[in-house]
């Protein structure tokens, strides 16, 4: 029963790490319908990024948020603005497929030159240690990471439901010809809109870099664990990729100290599957998907 | 049409002139037959990039670094040794492709194996498709060797069950009332980091050490904190992990988080590497690994390959690099004893042969293998103590005496 009760806390507590490492991933795709490969490779490239601080500077991993989250925004909108409203509309999600693929090797090349394939890690004192609330351990690095992840969100929800950007961002995704008649700008949203999604990047990076020791080709793992979070949670919804995640989490960790490790993994893609079957437009977006 | 058809008919056979004559004064062409010139080609496929990237590259260096000093000496046979690399990317598919092409279209004269059993069982069976003997550095699962290789030989001092022999040794031979009665094994899906902690596994069970939690994790998993609460809630006296590098420190960190403090800890591969101490910090201190190849020991050419190493390529030698010098070692041996080195059959055949009954002297140890390519000695036992690696296992080659049980991490 204990057992149980340590498996669904860290459950739930992983969970909201995918939340975050999840969400700029459906603010792409419901913004510009753009499946994009490369965010696990920017979340490594940001992991790296703080590694450098952390080393160089001798702080803690978090100080370099205020370096890379406006990095990862102005690259956010470069791409967008620069490679991404180039390609042909009649078949964006499959050549933004390949072009976010493209991407990814790119970053995954350069890391692999700057920083050579060894692996780095960044390891504080805290991220070792745990909280024991009646026999439940609650890993210290997992409370931050859920922390981080949940003051993300929210700032991430605030902008999108009450700042003038988010309104214009919505109606865009909404009805762009619309939109744009009322006098917005879309192009420029939509580049705005991509450089939060790659922001979000930027801080679920640095929260990984504290969790989990990294190498170039690192990304590649996450990808299809974030794809399956936002398919159930209904492309396009950032609400619907966060519930989805924390659900993923917790089945992911009952599974594993229930069953075993091989099916906890397997857990995602049976996920998808029923998804893909019984609701294709996810569980948590419904409608709404195509609005948010 | 008719006139054109001439026109390229006579242009065809002036074209087939040519090139007749100018065969004829290829430099070459002058020497006798069966006496091959030019460079010996080695043709080796390795994971440059992609999941096993790190290892590749060591292996590599290692390939380099032994061809650099046969070449300071004159080369093989009084040949050039040139290295031909691929990058397969990790991938078992391409692994295929790359010795097929090496062997027909660059005509190497031998191949050398990549990193990981995974990628060495389909690089071996084509190999063996075409007569070539395969040294390779790392492929050392049970599977490995039931494919029934002829020609294949794993350069390293043991197979991976039997890396923690002479832990399951010093562990059964403990006084009854020192002796760990449980224990638990948490193992990456590979066969190779499965063998390892199976091996000891094994071992261990049979002399009455109760397994308590016995995990496998697929290459996904990117969280071991619920497979700590599954070891957590045993408390076993003994941990033991069939890892890699991310997952060995993965499973501390989360060992320490959930607070499970076995008297003795030992985990496969990742302690081994450079990387392992910075990424757990004071945790490293009395974790136990089976290592192949150690920086200090005298074994032939070792302080020449660590020297030469630092020189090429900075930094330190690591078993990786070790592992490939060691697959040099044999070749050269082998070649200098039976005096050939072409593709041929006869050649591969000599080969084949003098590797299975010789024994060599390499920078890991005297080596030598079984029937099926196997090679017949053990792994050291190595111990992070006061922050410093040192040698606990075997006795005869010991640094310092093993710490048990371990510190608090």
């Amino acid at each position: 029963m204990n057992l149980l009760l340590q498996g669904l806390a860290l459950g739930v507590l992983t969970g909201g790490l995918y939340a975050l490492l999840a969400s700029g991933l459906s603010l792409y795709f419901g913004v510009m319908r753009v499946v994009m490969v490369a965010h696990p490779a920017f979340l490594f490239l940001a992991a790296y990024l703080t590694y450098t601080v952390h080393t160089t500077l001798g702080v803690d991993p978090f100080l370099a948020l205020p370096l890379t989250v406006p990095l990862f925004f102005a690259l956010g909108v470069a791409v967008q603005r620069l490679l991404i409203a180039r390609l042909a509309p009649e078949n964006l999600a499959m050549m933004s497929v390949l072009l976010t693929f493209g991407i990814a090797l790119t970053i995954e090349g350069l890391l692999g030159t700057f920083y050579t394939g060894s692996y780095k890690s960044v390891s504080m004192e805290y991220a070792t240690r745990s909280l024991t609330i009646g026999g439940v351990h609650l890993p210290y690095d997992k409370i931050i990471a859920f922390g981080v992840a949940a003051l993300t969100l929210a700032v991430l929800f605030a902008v999108l439901v009450k700042s003038r950007f988010g309104q214009a961002l919505r109606a865009t995704i909404q009805h762009r010809e619309a939109a744009r008649l009322v006098g917005i700008q879309t192009e420029r949203v939509a580049g705005y809109g991509f450089g939060v999604g790659l922001a979000t990047a930027a801080v679920g990076g640095t929260v990984l870099a504290l969790i989990t020791p990294f190498f170039p080709a690192s990304h590649w793992v996450w990808i299809g664990k974030l794809m399956a979070i936002i398919v159930v949670g209904g492309l396009g919804s950032v609400v619907g990729a966060a519930l989805a995640a924390i659900l993923l989490g917790t089945v992911e960790g009952l599974v594993l100290v229930a069953v075993d490790a091989t099916w906890a993994t397997m857990m995602f893609y049976v996920f998808l599957f029923l998804t893909l079957l019984a609701r294709p437009q996810g569980f948590f977006g419904g409608r709404l998907a195509h609005r948010f | 049409m008719a006139r054109v058809r001439k026109a390229l008919t006579i242009f065809s056979i002036c074209a087939l002139g040519l090139t007749a004559c100018a065969k004829t004064d290829e430099p070459g062409a002058a020497q006798s037959p069966g006496q091959q010139q030019g460079p010996v080609k080695i043709g080796i496929s390795l994971p440059l990039t992609g999941d096993f990237s790190e290892p590749g590259k060591g292996i590599q260096e290692g390939y380099k670094v032994w061809a650099d000093q046969v070449n300071a000496k004159g080369g093989l046979l009084g040949r050039k040794v040139e290295l031909i690399f691929r990058d397969d990317a990790s991938d078992p598919n391409r692994v295929s492709s790359d010795y097929e092409s090496l062997i027909t279209q660059d005509k190497v004269n031998l191949v050398f194996g990549p990193f990981s059993s995974r990628l060495v069982i389909p690089a071996a069976k084509v190999a063996e498709s075409y007569n070539m003997v395969f040294i390779e550095p790392a492929g050392a699962a049970a599977e490995v060797f039931e494919q029934g290789f002829k020609r294949l030989f794993y350069a390293a001092p043991a197979i991976a069950d039997d890396h923690y022999n002479y832990l399951a040794d010093y562990i059964t031979k403990l006084p009854a009332d020192q002796r760990p009665k449980t224990a638990a094994y948490a193992s990456l899906d590979d066969p190779f980091a499965q063998g390892t902690a199976y091996g000891l596994r094994d071992k261990l069970a049979a002399a009455g050490i109760k397994t308590v939690v016995d995990e496998v994790y697929p290459p996904e998993t990117t969280d071991f904190a619920p497979i700590a609460a599954k070891i957590a809630a045993a408390k076993p006296d003994l941990v033991v992990g069939g890892t890699q590098f991310e997952d060995s420190v993965g499973l501390v960190r989360a060992l320490q988080e959930l607070k499970v403090q076995p008297k003795l800890a030992a985990f496969s591969t990742g302690p081994t590497l450079a990387e392992f101490p910075a990424a757990v910090k004071g945790a490293a201190e009395h974790i136990l690994s089976p290592v192949g190849w150690s920086a200090v020991s005298t074994f032939t050419g070792n302080q020449e390959m660590v020297k030469r190493y630092k020189e090429l390529f900075g930094g330190e030698a690591n078993e990786d690099a070790a592992n490939g010098y060691t697959v040099g070692q044999i070749a050269e041996a082998a070649v200098n004893a039976v005096k050939c080195v072409d593709p041929t059959k006869e050649c591969q055949d000599k080969l084949t042969e003098h590797i299975r009954q010789a024994t060599f002297e390499t920078v890991v140890g005297p080596l030598s293998f079984d029937d099926k390519g196997r090679p017949e000695q053990a792994h050291m036992i190595q111990q992070y103590v006061k922050g410093k690696i040192e040698i606990v296992l075997p006795e005869q080659a010991k640094t310092t005496g093993i710490v048990y049980p371990k510190q608090e991490w």
